[in-house]
């Protein structure tokens, strides 16, 4: 099979693959309803085409926190409706595993402007301790939005400017801690704020 | 008859016939169970899933389109959970709906409205999405508006089902769109115009062009009629609002397969008020035509036919209505006393092939078309092309006998080219051969024909079948019905919606035919309807009874206004043997009347009082009994015409004085 032959996915793969990709079940539910959106969702019935629709509306919301128990309601009210009226297993599926995701009290914990996962960018603050940086400059070097100020220490200077982080440049892509990482060097702290 | 099937819906004991679904068993029995994407007639898809029912014994809603009666079923189609369901539903699509049911043309029959109101849901409560999607109304036929479209895809399945196939949904899910190939307008997309999906559209997004602000459903007066422009004589329903036309739907019971109106039957009504109506009678003053009275031409004409006497002719279209006929052929035989007297069914037939058996075309599995060339898109008796098209989509087989290549016949199981009669001969022994006879005389007449390949696929088709049809032209049905000696009912097809009934109230000539009367001259030429003349023929008078200011009008010596379409009452019978009523469905223009109060009038301004004919008289002539009997195979000479040309010549102040024109001026190319 040619490398451009791409097999339709399926919903359990979807699934498996946001399982392994995060730990936040919003981020889960969101990324599978955008996978399963943009790939298995055949559009023949009203309830699972406009539904999901709808429940990646909520979601982006909810991710974006902005969420309202409204949001926590009416995605229930989806996923119910559409394992009981969606044409196919697809259907049933996903509603079945948006159940399932919702079953505990992060989706709440989203709305109070908490990801206890720590996976939603909205509600995470990336910043440098100061006490910590080694001043590297190995993350101002990552960072693509320019968010990061400071200046590589030198031995034997003094007033270079330390390490901070322009929250407004920020978009919490967490290239810098990536970058971190890879030079053994632990220096960030990145916390959920509220 | 189906046997009838006992269950309960909403705890009422009902009947239906078995293998009917529940959809459709409701509606029997006067109830409702919500549907946006059911198409009558068609299977169901199962796709808004509003018909969801709660059925006793079943653990999840059933679907009511797909669900078949069964004995003793218990149906609850107001469950809690079922219109819980209902209501999501109804809910997600109003997200996406405009919700301005104010100004919105379609309020009144919109089913979404309906069904918002029944559930009570005032607005969404999901989030609002709109999409902006351009509204295409560059014809002045159909307005497609996408933004108001609720995706249940009636139109796209009503469109791909008559063969037309415009209409496809391009993505999935919220944000697609009903779209023609490229998503390019529909004049260039092979519309036909017919309309078909403007009729089926539970909304607003698929909406006759001009009805903005032309009133609303509630509104309008509407009554069931027949179009009178071709042979197909399709039923329809016209609506009407202070006395003008407003629209026009076509009218045949939902679901059946002769639910059609081609664009000259659904948008052609614009005609009669079209700048070249005659609105009161016209008589020559030197060389040009001046409006007088009635009481002036009467008496002209009455002087002039008494005159003219045996010496005077009358040519008809046979699109007039059956009572119009009768008046006629009582005026001209027995009060102008003429033998001279006939329509332009002459041109394509004559009373031993245009008068045939009646047959329902609704359960027949196997048509046979012999020598016609039916198209929508030519506009060439185009429902019969709808009809076969649907019956094949649904299973039913065509075999079509024809010396040239016709566009149906891209969906008929065989061809059967060549010669037409020996084509027909050659199948009839196919046929005897399969162990089907019925009549010594065929038997022998085709007793030594070689049976060809094709013959015999298309005679096991014929053995197979349980109901045949064979429609046929008349210069081929006296061969034709040779077949239905062995299985089937052979009909006729005339070009005109009235030919049968024309020639069975006795409009045939004794004396002249059409074709001598106009070309060889009369003392006294009279022309009533659109008849396919251009040039006044060799005549000392010449009277022209008709709607509009025709070219023959024009070069007359005395012009009568007679009634449009839709402003007379009466009958048609239309090509299967059936009596179809025209209704008047507003008044007529000017000092326009119904040909036959012309005839009348006339008779009384020559002295002799004319009694109504009486609807029993019409009916009494119009039951034809007809007993097919063993014809040679031959074809009958001197009745080959150009339909497609006969049609359009006949409709010409049809087509030029309404939107339709804009058909030929665009160079709309529908092939």
């Amino acid at each position: 099979m040619s490398e451009t032959e791409t097999k339709e996915l399926k919903v359990e793969d979807i699934k498996a693959d946001v399982e392994a990709s995060f730990k936040c079940p919003v981020r889960k539910s969101l990324n599978y309803i955008s996978g399963f959106l943009s790939g298995p969702m055949c559009g023949k019935c009203f309830p699972c085409s406009m539904g999901t629709y709808e429940a990646r509306v909520r979601l982006q919301r909810l991710v974006d926190g902005n969420g309202s128990e409204a949001d926590l309601a009416t995605l229930k009210r989806i996923a119910s409706e559409m394992l009981e009226a969606s044409m196919c297993k697809k259907g049933k599926d996903t509603a079945k595993f948006i159940l399932d995701w919702m079953g505990t009290d992060v989706f709440m914990e989203h709305i109070n402007g908490r990801c206890p996962e720590a996976e939603c960018p909205v509600f995470m603050l990336y910043d440098i301790i100061p006490g910590k940086c080694t001043m590297c400059d190995l993350c101002r070097e990552a960072c693509k939005h320019n968010a990061i100020l400071g200046e590589k220490r030198k031995p034997y200077q003094s007033n270079y400017q330390p390490f901070e982080i322009r929250q407004k440049r920020c978009d919490k892509c967490g290239e810098c801690i990536r970058r971190a990482r890879l030079s053994e060097y632990s220096f960030f702290i990145l916390m959920n704020f509220n | 008859m189906a046997t009838m099937i006992n269950l309960t819906i909403d705890g009422k004991r009902v009947k239906a016939p078995e293998g009917m679904n529940l959809v459709d068993a409701a509606e029997l029995n006067g109830l409702h169970i919500p549907n946006l994407c059911y198409l009558k007639g068609t299977r169901g898809i199962g796709a808004c899933r509003l018909c969801l029912v709660d059925i006793k014994g079943m653990k999840a809603p059933m679907l009511g389109c797909t669900t078949k009666v069964k004995e003793d079923m218990e149906v609850d189609t107001k469950s809690e959970k079922v219109v819980e369901i209902r209501k999501f539903v109804i809910d997600l699509i109003l997200s996406m709906h405009p919700l301005d049911c104010m100004t919105c043309t379609k309020a009144g029959i919109c089913s979404l409205q309906q069904y918002a109101y029944d559930l009570g849901l005032k607005e969404s409560s999901f989030t609002r999405k709109k999409f902006g999607f351009a509204i295409d109304e560059a014809n002045p036929f159909i307005k497609r508006d996408p933004d108001y479209c609720v995706l249940c895809g009636r139109c796209v399945r009503v469109c791909k089902n008559q063969g037309t196939n415009v209409l496809e949904f391009m993505g999935r899910g919220v944000g697609s769109k009903v779209v023609t190939a490229d998503d390019k307008p529909l004049q260039e997309s092979g519309c036909t115009f017919c309309g078909s999906c403007v009729d089926v559209c539970p909304v607003n997004a698929l909406l006759e062009a001009d009805r903005w602000r032309k009133g609303r459903e509630w509104e309008y007066d509407r009554v069931g009629s027949v179009c009178t422009l071709c042979g197909n004589a399709c039923d329809i329903v016209v609506s009407s609002m202070d006395g003008q036309l407003t629209k026009i739907d076509s009218g045949a019971e939902e679901g059946s397969v002769e639910r059609y109106t081609c664009a000259y039957g659904r948008f052609g009504f614009d005609c009669v008020g079209a700048d070249n109506r005659v609105t009161s009678p016209m008589k020559r003053v030197g060389n040009e035509l001046k409006e007088t009275s009635w009481q002036d031409a009467l008496s002209i004409v009455a002087a002039e036919l008494k005159k003219a006497g045996k010496d005077a002719g009358f040519i008809t279209t046979a699109g007039i209505l059956n009572e119009d006929a009768l008046t006629l052929k009582k005026f001209a035989s027995e009060i102008v006393k003429t033998k001279n007297l006939d329509s332009t069914a002459s041109l394509y037939g004559d009373a031993a092939t245009l008068i045939s058996g009646g047959v329902d075309i609704g359960p027949a599995d196997l048509i046979i078309l012999v020598d016609l060339a039916p198209s929508q898109w030519k506009r060439v008796l185009p429902a019969i092309d709808a009809v076969i098209r649907r019956k094949v989509n649904s299973g039913a087989k065509l075999i079509t006998v024809n010396s040239s290549e016709t566009e149906i016949s891209s969906v008929a199981a065989v061809n059967l080219g060549g010669n037409e009669a020996d084509a027909l001969k050659v199948l009839a022994k196919a046929i005897i051969n399969k162990g089907i006879t019925g009549n010594k005389k065929l038997e022998a007449a085709v007793a030594d024909v070689a049976v060809s390949e094709e013959a015999e696929k298309a005679a096991a088709f014929v053995a197979e079948a349980k109901e045949v049809v064979i429609l046929t032209s008349p210069a081929m049905y006296n061969a034709s019905a040779n077949l239905s000696l062995l299985k089937g009912t052979a009909v006729s097809v005339p070009l005109e919606s009235n030919a049968k009934g024309v020639i069975l109230m006795g409009v045939t000539t004794s004396g002249k035919t059409y074709r001598e009367m106009v070309s060889e001259g009369m003392g006294l030429l009279y022309a009533i309807g659109e008849v396919p003349v251009k040039q006044r023929p060799k005549t000392g008078f010449l009277v022209v009874q008709n709607s509009h200011m025709t070219e023959l009008a024009k070069q007359a010596d005395l012009v009568l206004p007679s009634a449009a379409i839709h402003e007379s009452e009466g009958t048609v019978l239309d090509y299967l043997g059936r009596m179809k009523c025209a209704c008047m469905a507003i008044e007529p223009a000017g000092e326009a009347v119904s040909h036959r109060d012309i005839f009348s009038h006339i008779a009384e301004a020559m002295g002799v009082k004319m009694k109504e004919v009486k609807d029993s008289e019409v009916s009494k002539l119009a039951k034809a009994g007809v007993k097919v009997v063993f014809n040679p195979f031959v074809r009958k000479e001197g009745l080959d015409v150009n339909a497609g040309e006969l049609i359009e010549q006949m409709n010409t102040s049809v087509i030029n004085g309404s939107r339709l024109l804009w058909l030929k001026e665009a160079c709309v190319k529908t092939v």
